[in-house]
């Protein structure tokens, strides 16, 4: 579990101190840019009323692509729908300018373009290129339509190059950020693995440590004492105890290399505790197994000490990859079935009881 | 009563040979007779004198897969017997051309089952070999169908094939047909060896496999139309 949050919150955090820098930039230039611009130029327009209506249409469009930005990147129906209203609203203020000073006074085409910016900015790059373009069409339209003079198409280049250039290259400028946040975050999570892996194995190095002392204080007496004859293999106690010794032996010699998710290492700990109670625990794996997250982690970790409670003197735990996860199951003797814990964390559990014995499946997938 | 099967074990631990001595002894049926006991593979006679040679993988701390060929080339059916489960290694012992392979945990449970369905040329899958199965990756792996690897599963994790057979629905022979064909789709690929065209054989006269589901190779033709010669057991 703490191999990812901090990484995945430090990367998020970047992204989002991007986004509300875009937030401020948007709004600065809506407030002081356009609105200046509307204002100063407020006897040019035929109605100033609805140029002003305008603004105020693409002020509360700004509001809710704020809304949306800051609530995650917003899916395409929202972005567009914003997009939409902002290049209807400054197209219209556009044509309602007077024809002939329709560039000098126009206040909406650099909005329009921040706006987009804001909600298409982390959609593919190819969404925002189009938004742009279209704006541009848009007030071209207007511009044609009033009657285009060589001074006029002058001016709209020189304003297409300058707001839109920005405005391409303030997105461009962002989307490298957030590469470069999540490269840091990356490195960072590499580093927090490798140190992860090093304290588990030290933990299972320790723990291996003491289980060889146990060793020494259980099973060496217990070979001693069949080789002297003391303890008799038809006597079933002493069966049960040589299994139990056994199955630790077995797991001492697994603990190597091959077992290097921190999953089998904490079944290997839940294990141990029912072993102390005498019930002979083995723990196999199959395949190359992936990674589980920690919350999940901990409902398949619940499953193992339910069953392995309920044990009375066998149980038998396995690892298998399978298509897009893990299947960890669990045969038991345990007489009945099992209260587990409830299904979540992307693991389903289910079980089935034949006889005394239960078998259990937590089954975590990936997807 | 039909003859029982007759066996040989090469095993380098006296303890280990008393072990499965014992499990033979007290198999009902009495299905077994152990004819030989050796200590290395030196030990065996050039002419098969069992049906099938119960084989440590380790004697005197080397492991002997290599020596399968010439065991198998020579007539004798492979049961492998041993401490170790690295599914690496219980591949290669199937690839060389043994029958089964049985860990010695499972010794108690499976090894008379095994050299049985061994001296017929029939599939028997331990749980440590469908281990091996669900975990191999090699490029050159058999298909296995969604059915099979399902049960494949669920035996490994323990159930038994009835209970194997009430979680997928279907019959516990249905189970046994799913595993064999598994196992049978093994001998199959890989390299060639008498006792894989032999368990092949088997396996589509029991209905087990067609040979449509089989990945041809050269000898299959030749098996197919020719059975075995190998001495067919008694039973």
């Amino acid at each position: 579990m703490t191999a990812v949050q901090p990484t995945v919150l430090m990367s998020g955090r970047y992204q989002r101190a991007f986004t509300i820098a875009v937030v401020f930039l948007v709004a600065g230039w809506h407030l002081a840019g356009a609105g200046g611009q509307l204002l100063h130029n407020r006897s040019a327009y035929g109605s100033f009323a609805f140029q002003g209506a305008m603004w105020l249409v693409m002020a509360l469009a700004i509001t809710a692509g704020t809304v949306l930005v800051l609530r995650g990147t917003p899916g395409w129906r929202a972005a567009w729908a914003v997009a939409v209203i902002v290049l209807a609203a400054s197209i219209a203020a556009a044509a309602a300018s007077p024809a002939g000073q329709m560039l000098a006074v126009n206040w909406g085409w650099g909005s329009a373009g921040w706006t987009g910016v804001l909600v298409l900015l982390r959609r593919r790059f190819v969404e925002l290129a189009c938004f742009l373009a279209a704006e541009a069409l848009g007030i071209l339209g207007v511009q044609v339509w009033d009657g285009l003079h060589r001074a006029d198409l002058a001016g709209f280049l020189a304003l297409l190059a300058w707001s839109t250039g920005a405005q391409v290259a303030v997105a461009a400028g962002v989307r490298a950020l957030d590469v470069a946040a999540g490269q840091a975050a990356a490195a960072a999570r590499s580093e927090h693995a490798a140190r992860e892996r090093a304290a588990t194995a030290e933990i299972i190095r320790a723990a291996r440590h003491v289980r060889w002392l146990a060793l020494q204080e259980s099973a060496v007496p217990l070979v001693a004492e069949l080789a002297t004859g003391t303890a008799d293999p038809a006597d079933a106690q002493v069966r049960t105890r040589c299994a139990i010794q056994a199955a630790r032996l077995r797991r001492l010699l697994a603990e190597g290399d091959e077992v290097p998710g921190s999953l089998v290492h904490e079944l290997h700990a839940s294990a141990d505790m029912a072993e102390r109670r005498g019930v002979a625990v083995e723990i196999e794996t199959a395949g190359l197994l992936p990674q589980v997250p920690g919350p999940a982690r901990r409902v398949i970790t619940d499953t193992a000490i339910a069953i392995l409670t309920a044990a009375r003197s066998r149980a038998r735990i396995t690892l298998a990859a399978v298509a897009a996860g893990i299947a960890v199951s669990f045969v038991a003797d345990t007489g009945a079935v099992v209260r587990l814990p409830v299904t979540g964390e992307g693991v389903a559990i289910e079980q089935q009881q034949d006889g005394g014995m239960l078998w259990a499946e937590a089954r975590w997938n990936s997807r | 009563m039909e003859q029982p099967v007759t066996a040989a074990i090469i095993e380098d631990h006296p303890v280990v040979t008393e072990g499965v001595e014992s499990w033979i002894r007290s198999d009902p049926g009495q299905r077994v007779r152990l004819v030989q006991m050796a200590r290395d593979l030196a030990g065996l006679r050039a002419v098969p004198s069992a049906d099938v040679v119960i084989l440590d993988l380790e004697l005197s701390g080397e492991l002997v897969t290599t020596q399968i060929p010439g065991l198998v080339a020579a007539g004798y059916r492979v049961v492998a017997f041993s401490g170790h489960s690295d599914p690496a290694i219980v591949m290669e012992t199937l690839d060389h051309g043994a029958h089964a392979y049985v860990s010695k945990e499972e010794g108690r449970d499976h090894l008379v089952e095994a050299v049985l369905a061994a001296a017929a040329d029939r599939p028997y899958v331990t749980r440590s070999q469908a281990r091996a199965i669900l975990a191999d990756q090699r490029p050159a792996r058999p298909a296995l169908s969604q059915q099979e690897r399902q049960a494949l599963l669920l035996w490994f994790q323990g159930m038994s094939k009835a209970s194997v057979a009430r979680r997928m629905s279907i019959s516990e022979n249905t189970v046994r047909q799913y595993i064999s064909r598994a196992r049978a789709k093994y001998a199959a690929t890989g390299r060639t060896a008498p006792s894989k065209d032999a368990l092949l054989a088997r396996a589509i006269e029991d209905g087990v496999i067609t040979p449509g589901e089989v990945t041809p190779y050269d000898s299959l033709a030749r098996t197919a139309a020719d059975p075995p010669s190998l001495g067919t057991p008694g039973r």
